[in-house]
């Protein structure tokens, strides 16, 4: 047995299995409260990931800037870049040492729920290996898969699409801003996507005992999420954001899509008047070319 | 030309989620690689008759060989029924693992006449020609049943085997129709012992049954503590079997009271063996365990420093075991010395096979490793590799 399987695979997987033990021989129980139990051991972790993300985020605005004032001298930006950090007092890879240090946490114990499934023959002989010498870890295996009427060995269509939906809603709810730059806001808007995505194939592939990890393990980030931003990116977005100088202002768009070449009678039509609260309804306010606008004040 | 730079930029925009992608699937494929025990592989042992070895490959096929001039012979691979999906492996009938649809092999094949019986991971029994290894019937011959993790036992009239089901199955052993079937609480992953008429087997409900093999009835049960998957053994009115409660039991067949029970420190997984009046018994705890048969007293053990899983085999005044880790030893009955015979270096589960002092191990790999037990020559293994 090497260092890994001996210090963080093999607790895990015969605390996994006096859990089930407790709680009936109920595995499916076990997942959940042993994932809760993982989560938080791991709130310190979690909340400082979390908060570091949000700052980071919160930075997003002031990157942007930068970026566009030092585009081209890359030496530059991140000098720039790195005292404003400093100024913040956000540390960039703070998050990313986080999630390292997380990270063979979870994998152990998606690994330790694969091995504690056994779902082949040869998964329970191998589990053997792992077995501390309790008496009621022997006598218990192989564990009782059935849990709400699934077996977790097998694939579960339901739980694979909470498995997206799930992870998707954290994902939303982490977004608490959009990047400034286009293009960064249409990969966070693939990413936004793809990860749920694929979460949900690889949960169509693999017994539904790790699914139901996924899904507990999504359900009490987002949990923790709402303690830590609130709904944040689930929130609904104004369509538009304006500047407080520009309070009370109205002003005309020009963003409108230009289509084909139209006669100066249409010209009118891509022109919007909008105030801070949004469209101005285009029936009262519209300009429409042609027609007098004072003709009713000009009959009285 | 701004095009172009723009549409480089989407392109590289692309890659960057492609690696990333391809990362997490990396990540998440790594993580559940390093768990053995996803896929059905099988771990089939082999079956000498009339100097042929018969074995289940892990391709899914029997396979016999002639061991005078080593010419082998392969039977049409076994069918999958349905498949392991996306990037998963799953055991589903079909024992397939992310597209593969070898359908793995548990069960030693049994022989009685001229043919060859083996039950697959599909849920399928088969009946071959022992000459020519051609089907000459399937059970059941529509759709399959849960997996068989077992062997089937003959008496050349009756073919008896059990699987996922729970259930103890007699099959007409030259038309394959059923005679009769006895359901248990739960799977059965154990072979059959066939003793004067007596069917002997263990089930993850805990219980050990006695059957009559005539009809299917039950002659009594014994209850222990755990799952049981060895395949019994019965000799001078007791029947021997281990159980995941870690006791090795012996049971009086005549009424299925307990005579004694000894106890490992993990499972007694594999079959344990009688050899000039000593039980040897080889435990995942690594250990071999030498009792006596009649009162379960110990009289030596043996650390053979990994997991015993596979049956061991008695050549001349030696017992052959191997560990999970492909180490074979022999260890003489006479003075109880251990001796190492050969270190493979490749997972060994399966049983072991003997035949005119030759020692067949089936490795994790596609071949049979062997080893002469009296002169201790290690022998070029026997490819199982299809041709086709």
């Amino acid at each position: 047995m090497n260092a890994w399987e001996l210090i963080i695979q093999q607790p895990l997987i015969n605390v996994l299995i006096v859990v089930a033990d407790a709680l009936g021989n109920n595995f499916g129980l076990a997942i959940i409260a042993l994932t809760i139990f993982v989560n938080i051991c791991m709130l310190p972790l979690t909340l400082s990931q979390l908060r570091s993300t949000r700052a980071m985020q919160a930075l997003q605005p002031k990157i942007a800037e930068l970026q566009k004032k030092y585009g081209k001298d890359k030496q530059k930006l991140a000098q720039e870049q790195m005292r404003l950090y400093k100024e913040s007092g956000v540390k960039p890879a703070g998050c990313a040492i986080t999630l390292i240090i997380q990270m063979p946490v979870w994998i152990a114990l998606y690994q330790a729920i694969m091995l504690s499934l056994a779902v082949a023959p040869e998964g329970l002989l191998n589990l053997s290996r792992y077995l501390y010498n309790w008496s009621q870890v022997f006598a218990i295996l192989p564990l009782n898969r059935e849990f709400l009427g699934m077996n977790l060995a097998d694939q579960n269509f339901i739980l694979a699409i909470l498995v997206g939906v799930t992870m998707w809603i954290q994902q939303k709810m982490s977004t608490t801003t959009t990047p400034a730059d286009p293009k960064q806001a249409q990969q966070s808007q693939l990413m936004l996507w793809m990860m749920p995505m694929m979460f949900t194939l690889l949960a169509l592939s693999f017994p539904s005992g790790l699914a139901l990890y996924w899904v507990v393990n999504s359900i009490v980030r987002i949990v923790m999420q709402y303690r830590v931003t609130g709904w944040g990116g689930l929130r609904r977005q104004p369509r538009t954001e304006t500047a407080p100088a520009d309070k009370g202002k109205k002003y005309v768009d020009f963003k409108a899509p230009m289509g084909e070449k139209r006669s100066t009678d249409d010209v009118g039509a891509d022109i919007v008047i909008r105030d801070e609260k949004g469209l101005i309804k285009p029936d009262k306010k519209r300009y429409l070319p042609g027609r007098d606008r004072n003709m009713k004040k000009r009959k009285k | 030309m701004r095009k172009r730079t723009d549409s480089k930029k989407r392109r590289g925009h692309v890659l960057k989620l492609g690696l990333l992608a391809a990362m997490l699937i990396i990540i998440v494929g790594v993580s559940l690689g390093c768990v053995g025990g996803l896929t059905p592989i099988g771990w089939s042992g082999g079956k000498v008759a009339d100097g042929t070895l018969f074995v289940g490959s892990k391709e899914g096929r029997l396979v016999a060989i002639d061991l005078a001039d080593e010419s082998r012979l392969w039977a049409e691979p076994l069918s999958p029924d349905g498949g392991g999906g996306g990037f998963g492996c799953l055991p589903v009938a079909g024992g397939g693992c992310g597209g593969s649809n070898k359908v793995a092999i548990y069960g030693t094949p049994a022989v009685a006449g001229d043919l060859v019986y083996i039950a697959g991971y599909n849920g399928k029994i088969y009946a071959y020609n022992a000459d020519n290894l051609a089907t000459r019937w399937v059970y059941p011959r529509e759709g399959n049943l849960e997996p068989f993790a077992g062997g089937a036992v003959t008496d050349g009239t009756s073919l008896y085997i059990a699987g996922n089901e729970g259930k103890l199955y007699a099959l007409d052993a030259v038309t394959g129709d059923k005679l009769w079937e006895y359901e248990t609480g739960d799977k059965i992953w154990s072979t059959p012992a066939l003793s004067d008429g007596v069917l002997y087997i263990g089930s993850f409900d805990k219980k050990f049954y006695a059957i009559n093999a005539a009809d299917g009835t039950l002659k009594w049960t014994y209850q222990t503590e755990g799952t049981i998957v060895t395949t019994p053994l019965v000799a001078d009115g007791l029947v021997y079997f281990g159980s995941f409660d870690r006791y090795l039991y012996a049971v009086n067949i005549a009424d299925g009271s307990l005579k004694w029970r000894f106890m490992g420190q993990n499972w007694f997984w594999a079959m344990p063996l009688i050899h000039e009046g000593a039980l040897y018994a080889g435990c995942l705890d690594k250990q071999v365990y030498v009792l006596n048969p009649a009162s379960g007293a110990e009289i030596a053990s043996f650390d053979l420093g990994g997991q015993v899983a596979s049956s061991p085999v008695a050549v001349d005044k030696y017992v052959v075991f191997a560990t999970r880790k492909g180490v074979v030893f022999s260890i003489d009955t006479v003075s109880h010395q251990l001796k190492q015979l050969a270190d493979y270096e490749k997972d060994v589960d399966g049983p072991l096979t003997a035949y005119e002092g030759i020692v067949y191990v089936h490795t994790s790999e596609l071949a049979l490793e062997r080893v002469n037990v009296l002169t201790g020559a290690i022998l070029s293994p026997i490819s199982l590799e299809s041709q086709s």
